[in-house]
């Protein structure tokens, strides 16, 4: 009796891992990309996006793939990157799937070669400057925001563009010296790819950069620092904070106040990509198609409260509804060896310099 | 000629292992920084181009005059403040010295990363104290953002390293001199400034070196408090320099490492150097009959103000700092507390499978990785117990060497030695990886503990087991190592603490599965996740609670 249960409940397991039904609108040779990935057992994910944020998607990915467990490993960018090169050269795979806000090192890392090329079903459904080589993946549409102390910052002291950025500041030193805050661009590679964006749209950057000098602003690696000291007062003025932790934040935390700069808002989209040695490559396959598909994408502006990047998903956060409210001046960072440029040991240190003599010439 | 050699060779590979754990990651690191590029990319080149790019980097000379700053000034504090403090509690008739001590010895077994977010959510712009302080008194004038801030908290942190040198040097001297100076009228604090204190003067030099060349390295401190400034020191420029080219140069890296060491390593072989000739300071002692203990009197006031100044300042601040913070869900300016207090941290943290393990990893690698930790110390200490030739000084100054490097980069060296070594490539992300990187990091504080425990055996005890045919593995089984199991049992709850504080080595070596909280800790700082890291914090500071309760309970002297 005991035998014949066993045998039917490994057979319902069997059929339930075969029956596994195509995605609609794929390709009928998927079937074999999903048979593949639940022999493999297990994708690989190296992550700047932390787990607590991402666990709905791993929820939601096993709920349709339940064959198929999510190592999800989440660190910086910068550590994401140092990491996956020194395993590559070390012949030890790691990563099957890389997903990193870097988009510069992630593109940087596609053109090294150390992608897999795959014809994504859901590639043509994503915005053109959204896909790369057909190698990487735009995943979200995040953008750049200025946020503020709401308890001490009000009225038309709050900036709506770059512009009253700098006006604000510099009509009111005597408040906002040492309480400006931005990303330290020589430790945030996320703050340095916005400011290098911003010198593109901005003819005024130069006078930031002095009224940055002036207020002596204070610089941190991270988003949740100057969140946490701009909610708690000891900042007042926060430029360039990635705005989906921002109004995530914003939206629990009475003190905080976040504005989409009107003139343009500058949008970063996490790029993810499949490991050319990738050990588990059928299961990276069905991950990178489940972040990007409908479902995927849906999860992504709702539960895990970054921005959907596809145009045909209706959740709280998405880029349609940034473009709705922004109309044209939303500038989403394309994924393109452009942004790559500043890689180059020389450019980036020049850019340094000048940031730096131009901050100190403000003081 | 086989006994010989059965006897020769546990020794043999025992010094073997413990000099390829130690040179290993450290060669690697030197190795590095005469390279242009990664060690293991394609197209590294040899040259001194690293050096030449720190050198000609302003940051790295300011970095440079920031440690100079910082480590001169907290000598400054520390050493005076720790004296008196010894003075006061070994030779006084102070009351309540029993209870006092182990506050005194609190700050040494918290992480710094922990005391320093204490310090931000306490006594930052808008922390509860300056809060407080601002609504009580109109001002709260402090700023811990600044070089004179972080050498002050270091300094006050840094006594308990003083204290303990100072107190130990203190027991050994004879209260007749004292006597002498009370008799002929010198105030107690005269006493300890003219006579107490110089006696001891070759202890204080010591710890004096001790805590400038901590001073060095200190990492966590500057990294929460100075960091927003910009200040830099050299251990945050070298953690800069991770990004600052956009992709990581760990050649900079490397090299800067290389030129800490440079400064840090003489320092350690001075120490060695002080710490004998204050063993030769002692040894021609007067001989007192007893210590009588000096009568404070009105000064006892002074003496129990400055002591509770000092424990409110470097204990208590920075730890209800943490607790309070744990507990709300924001703060600064015109907030209440009671609007804010909430247990959500904590739920968050028992819901995060990778927190929950990190607790988990920090526990098992505090109290089995501890123990196993201890078995090999030991095993090195009999490697050299009792033994003067070379090997044995091959292995005293072997011990030191790790001390002297960032553990930040004795970190990152042994994540390059699990992926490129083939044999440990599988042990990469097992707590083994964290483990041995902890163990090599500490190996000089635990070789103290050890042969601190084996030289209070008194060698005619071996001897007589000797003269009667024991072989020196029978006689360090049979005699030994029994008498010494209580030292041992002491030296595993103190490694137990200092794995639980241990941070900045785990930052590189983290992945799932190797979890611990120090680390935890940096990267979650890093990310911003400010409610986590109090909440984590404040597991961590009862962690070691429990350890130094346990201490307490049986005994256990919290120092060397």
């Amino acid at each position: 009796m005991k035998n014949i249960l066993a045998a039917s409940a490994a057979a319902l397991a069997a059929g339930i891992a075969f029956a596994q039904p195509v995605p609609q609108g794929y390709p009928a040779d998927y079937a074999q990309t999903i048979a593949g990935a639940a022999k493999e057992g297990k994708v690989v994910v190296y992550s700047a996006l932390d787990t607590k944020a991402a666990q709905p998607l791993i929820r939601d990915f096993n709920a349709l793939y339940p064959n198929v467990k999510v190592e999800y490993n989440d660190m910086n960018s910068t550590e994401l990157y140092n990491r996956f090169i020194a395993e590559q050269a070390s012949g030890q795979g790691g990563a099957d799937v890389m997903w990193s806000s870097a988009m510069d090192l992630q593109v940087k890392l596609v053109d090294e070669g150390h992608a897999m090329t795959y014809n994504s079903p859901e590639s043509p459904k994503l915005p053109k400057w959204a896909v790369y080589k057909n190698s990487a993946w735009g995943t979200t549409y995040e953008p750049a925001v200025f946020i503020y102390n709401k308890r001490l910052v009000t009225g038309n002291e709050i900036p709506q563009d770059h512009a009253s950025f700098v006006k604000v500041v510099n009509a009111n030193l005597d408040k906002f010296k040492g309480k400006v805050t931005t990303y330290d661009i020589e430790k945030s590679g996320v703050g340095f790819m916005f400011v290098v964006q911003d010198t593109k749209y901005f003819p005024g950057m130069d006078d930031l950069i002095k009224t940055f000098g002036k207020a002596q602003y204070k610089v941190y690696s991270s988003t949740g620092n100057m969140l946490e000291k701009t909610s708690s007062g000891e900042h007042l003025l926060g430029y360039n904070v990635l705005g989906s932790y921002a109004l995530v934040r914003a939206k629990k935390d009475p003190g905080l106040g976040v504005v989409l700069p009107k003139d343009y808002t500058l949008v970063l989209s996490r790029v993810m990509f499949i490991g050319k040695k990738a050990q588990h490559p059928n299961a990276a396959k069905l991950w990178t198609d489940y972040i990007l598909s409908q479902r995927g994408q849906k999860m992504i502006g709702s539960d895990v409260e970054l921005f959907a990047v596809r145009e045909d998903v209706d959740a709280e956060y998405t880029a349609a509804k940034l473009t709705k409210q922004l109309g044209d001046t939303v500038k989403p960072i394309p994924v393109n060896a452009e942004i790559t440029q500043y890689l180059d040991q020389k450019k980036r240190l020049d850019f340094l310099g000048h940031w730096k003599s131009t901050m100190q010439a403000g003081k | 000629m086989r006994a010989s050699a059965t006897e020769t060779f546990p020794r043999a590979f025992t010094i073997l292992v413990t000099a390829t754990a130690v040179l290993a990651p450290l060669s690697l690191i030197f190795y590095q920084s005469l390279l242009n590029a990664p060690f293991f990319d394609a197209q590294k080149a040899a040259g001194l181009d690293a050096y030449r790019f720190i050198f000609a980097d302003s940051d790295f000379w300011t970095a440079f005059r920031n440690s100079f700053v910082i480590a001169a000034l907290m000598t400054a504090i520390a050493v005076p403040l720790g004296g008196l403090l010894a003075f006061v509690m070994e030779r006084t008739d102070l009351a309540g010295r029993r209870w006092i001590e182990p506050l005194l010895l609190v700050p040494s077994f918290v992480s710094p990363m922990v005391l320093s977010f204490g310090y931000v959510v306490a006594a930052g712009p808008v922390g509860f104290y300056t809060v407080w302080a601002r609504e009580l008194f109109g001002g709260a004038p402090w700023g811990i953002y600044s070089i004179l801030g972080m050498a002050v908290i270091a300094g006050l942190t840094h006594v308990p390293n003083v204290y303990v040198y100072a107190s130990a040097a203190l027991k050994n001297l004879g209260s007749d001199v004292e006597e002498a100076a009370r008799v002929s009228g010198a105030s107690p604090f005269r006493v300890a400034a003219s006579v107490s204190l110089p006696l001891i003067m070759p202890s204080l030099l010591f710890s004096a070196v001790l805590v400038f060349f901590l001073g060095f390295e200190l990492f966590g401190l500057p990294l929460v408090l100075g960091d927003p400034e910009g200040i830099l020191v050299l251990s945050t420029y070298l953690y800069k320099l991770t990004n600052k080219l956009g992709t990581p140069s760990y050649h900079l890296m490397a090299a800067v490492a290389v030129c800490i060491v440079a400064v840090t390593f003489p320092l350690v072989l001075l120490q060695r150097h002080l710490l004998k000739n204050s063993r030769k300071y002692a040894s021609i002692r007067g001989k007192a009959g007893r210590l009588k203990e000096l009568p404070l009197g009105p000064w006892k006031w002074l003496a129990l103000g400055i002591i509770g100044l000092w424990i409110f300042v470097a204990v208590l601040v920075p730890l209800s700092g943490i607790a309070l913070r744990a507990f709300v869900t924001n703060w600064g300016e015109g907030v209440r507390l009671a609007d804010v207090l909430t247990l959500e941290h904590f739920r968050d943290i028992a819901e995060e499978p990778t927190m929950m393990r990190g607790i988990w990893n920090t526990i098992l690698v505090g109290v089995v990785g501890g123990l196993l930790t201890v078995a090999c110390y030991t095993a090195i200490g009999f490697a050299t117990h009792r033994r003067n030739d070379g090997w044995s000084r091959f292995v005293d100054y072997l011990v030191l060497v790790p001390r002297a490097v960032p553990g930040l980069l004795i970190g990152l060296a042994f994540l390059w030695v699990f992926l490129f070594f083939p044999p440990l490539t599988p042990l990469r992300s097992t707590l083994f990886s964290v483990w041995l990187a902890y163990s090599v990091v500490w190996l000089a504080y635990g070789m103290r503990l050890i042969s601190s425990s084996l030289l209070q055996v008194s060698p005619e005890l071996e001897e007589a087991a000797r003269s009667v045919g024991a072989k020196r593995g029978r006689v360090s089984r049979d005699v030994t190592l029994p008498l010494i199991r209580y030292g041992l049992l002491g030296s595993w709850l103190l490694v137990f603490m200092i794995f639980e504080r241990e941070y900045s080595t785990a930052v590189y070596l983290l992945a799932p599965g190797t979890e611990v909280i120090g680390a935890q800790l940096v990267s979650l700082w890093q990310g911003g996740a400010i409610d986590l890291v109090a909440a984590l914090s404040l597991i961590n500071v009862i962690l070691v609670g429990i350890g130094l309760g346990i201490a307490l309970r049986f005994g256990v002297r919290l120092r060397d």
